[in-house]
């Protein structure tokens, strides 16, 4: 196992899509959550509450938690890749316990799904904090809080990753992969938010699981103003986290038992 | 270690990509699997290695299923699509991946890449890599673990002379070191110089194993010369050779090779224009492999 899992990190550190993923993590938190900072959220179009309310402070946070299509993209791409190398022959060849293979590739990538989250949320709370004092503006929460949400963040990326992953692995087609991925989280989930009663299920599925465990409720309670609906209550955020992992490792789990025996041609 | 395949079937719904196929490969020589596309050689080695699972009927190499074989590639190297690489990966990057799935030092790699002529391309992404570039570096990925078995599916598929006589070499190399080679080839052209034995297979199913020295059959030379008449005669009074004239300056014997039939004319003083061995072709072999099993019938 730990030569398998060694073996994937050198995959996957030997690619251009691994150094682009913590430059993107730095453009993310460092430059586009600096820049959103520095204008504030008080600026924006509709106007947000500023960053000395927690209201707005949280909400701007919760914008950054709405980048996890990066690292599920980055997961779906890297899980499908041997599929699209045809390399996976080569990989079974030389581990033939392909649930094995499969476990060292989850755990490759959460390592890298937890530097990635790392990299965004630390480069996050460093624009964070400076913009704040250069522009003199006392945050709407204390530091400490501030910095459990990213480090909350920080670990929901991960879990992205392994959401990816595990969709990657089951559907195997990079396209696809991507495409459900990035499609559910930006057109399906908003979508089945809409269906009346489907929405009371928000807690439970990703983009609400997510929500909880960053405390972002500002899009929850904007769609219940809008649908007139009572405020659905999301999840702890410990539950929350709980409920995105079994997301990943449930469709991992497929992927692992589905193709156990299937013909590699 | 040898390989033996016994009682093997696959079937791909409709379609019987295997049937009831039976034959063993020795270690020290180097075993050509011949067989028309489609006949199923390369299902038949994807089930060898554990790939795809048959229908019915085992695998074995040295008595184990490969999945049951304690490290897999240091026992078998195998060799399928001859384009499996992340094209973003350098040579050695892709090498190091499976050294470390394997366990190999750092050092096995380096080394590899120098025997397989791919030192100075090393550090380069393999999407720019020649069709020989890549079956070397398929080939290095298969000898990490210094396997006792090779199996290489069409190795010979888009290398160029230079290329063949290389793996020639290399495939001959290695039998003589004691381990068991086995090539599979559509044509039997490109292997027949470097094969000791064979298995043939047409749809699925086995049609004859042996050593090809004798499955060739008997050498076949034509010979252009403007004394047909005259080296005919001597050729016919020679020992065990079948003359048959082609047209009026040119003849095709059976039985004897080119050196032999090149010394008989010099040794009557008859012209030769032209002396070329005819190779035996596929479609040739089966028709000979099945009228001669018509005949012991
Ligand atoms: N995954 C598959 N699904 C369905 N049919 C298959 C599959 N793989 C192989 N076949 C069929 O099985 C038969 C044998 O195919 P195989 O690839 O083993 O032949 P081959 O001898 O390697 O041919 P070639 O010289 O073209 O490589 C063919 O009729 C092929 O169409
Ligand atoms: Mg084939």
């Amino acid at each position: 196992m730990k030569l398998l899992v060694r073996a994937e990190l050198r995959r996957l550190l030997a690619t251009r899509m691994w150094s682009a993923l913590l430059l993107a993590a730095a453009v993310l938190g460092g430059a586009m959550f600096g820049a959103m900072a520095l204008v504030g959220p008080e600026n924006f179009d509709p106007p947000m509450p500023g960053l000395d309310t927690e209201t707005g402070l949280r909400a701007i946070l919760g914008i950054l938690g709405y980048t996890a299509f990066v690292p599920a993209a980055a997961g779906a791409i890297a899980a499908t890749s041997e599929h699209r190398h045809h390399t996976a022959a080569v990989t079974f060849l030389f581990a033939p316990r392909r649930g094995r293979v499969l476990a060292a590739k989850l755990a490759t990538y959460a390592v890298a799904g937890l530097a990635y989250g790392v990299v965004l949320a630390g480069s996050a709370g460093a624009a964070l904090f400076t913009v704040a004092a250069a522009r003199g503006i006392s945050l709407g929460m204390p530091a400490g809080t501030v910095l459990a949400l990213l480090a909350r963040i920080g670990v929901a990326m991960m879990v992205y990753v392994l959401i990816g992953a595990g969709m990657g692995a089951l559907i195997r087609n990079q396209v696809a992969a991507l495409c459900v991925v990035i499609g559910y989280l930006y057109v399906g989930e908003p979508v089945l938010m809409m269906i009346p009663g489907v929405n009371a299920l928000y807690p439970i599925l990703p983009g609400g699981a997510t929500a909880a465990l960053t405390d972002f409720t500002y899009l929850a309670d904007a769609m219940s103003d809008q649908l007139g609906s009572g405020t659905v209550p999301l999840l702890p955020p410990v539950v929350g986290g709980l409920v995105l992992s079994a997301y990943a490792l449930t469709a991992a789990a497929i992927a692992v038992l589905i193709p156990m025996r299937r013909d590699v041609t | 270690m040898t390989i033996e395949v016994s009682r093997l079937t696959k079937r791909y719904g409709d379609v019987t990509a295997v049937r009831d196929l039976s034959f063993t490969v020795a270690p020290g020589v180097v075993t050509g699997f011949l067989g028309p596309n489609g006949a199923g050689k390369t299902t038949t080695m994807r089930m060898m290695t554990g790939l795809v699972s048959p229908t019915s009927g085992t695998a074995t190499i040295g008595g184990r299923p490969y999945r049951k074989l304690a490290r897999p590639s240091r026992t078998v190297g195998a060799v399928f699509d001859a384009n499996a690489f992340h094209p973003g990966h350098t040579a050695r990057d892709h090498l190091r991946v499976y050294a470390a799935m394997g366990g190999y030092p750092d050092s096995r790699v380096t080394h590899l890449l120098d025997l397989l002529g791919l030192a100075e391309a090393a550090d380069r992404r393999i999407r720019g890599f020649s069709t020989g570039m890549r079956q070397r570096l398929n080939l290095a990925t298969a000898m990490l673990g210094d396997p006792r078995v090779l199996l290489l599916d069409e190795p010979s598929n888009g290398l160029d002379p230079e290329g063949m006589s290389w793996l020639r070499g290399l495939l001959r190399r290695l039998a003589d070191q004691g381990r068991t080679v086995l090539v599979s080839s559509h044509a039997l052209s490109e292997i027949q110089q470097f094969v000791d034995d064979v298995v043939v297979i047409r749809r699925g199913e086995l049609v004859a194993a042996g050593p090809w020295s004798r499955l060739a059959g008997p050498p076949l030379v034509l010979i252009t010369t403007p004394d047909a008449a005259d080296l005919a005669a001597a050729l016919a009074a020679g020992p065990a050779a079948q003359v048959e004239a082609v047209s009026a300056d040119r003849l095709r014997v059976r039985g004897l090779d080119a050196p032999s039939v090149a010394d008989l004319a010099a040794a009557r003083g008859l012209r030769i224009h032209e002396l070329v061995t005819e190779n035996a072709s596929l479609e040739q072999l089966f028709l000979r492999l099945t009228t001669d099993q018509a005949a012991t019938r």
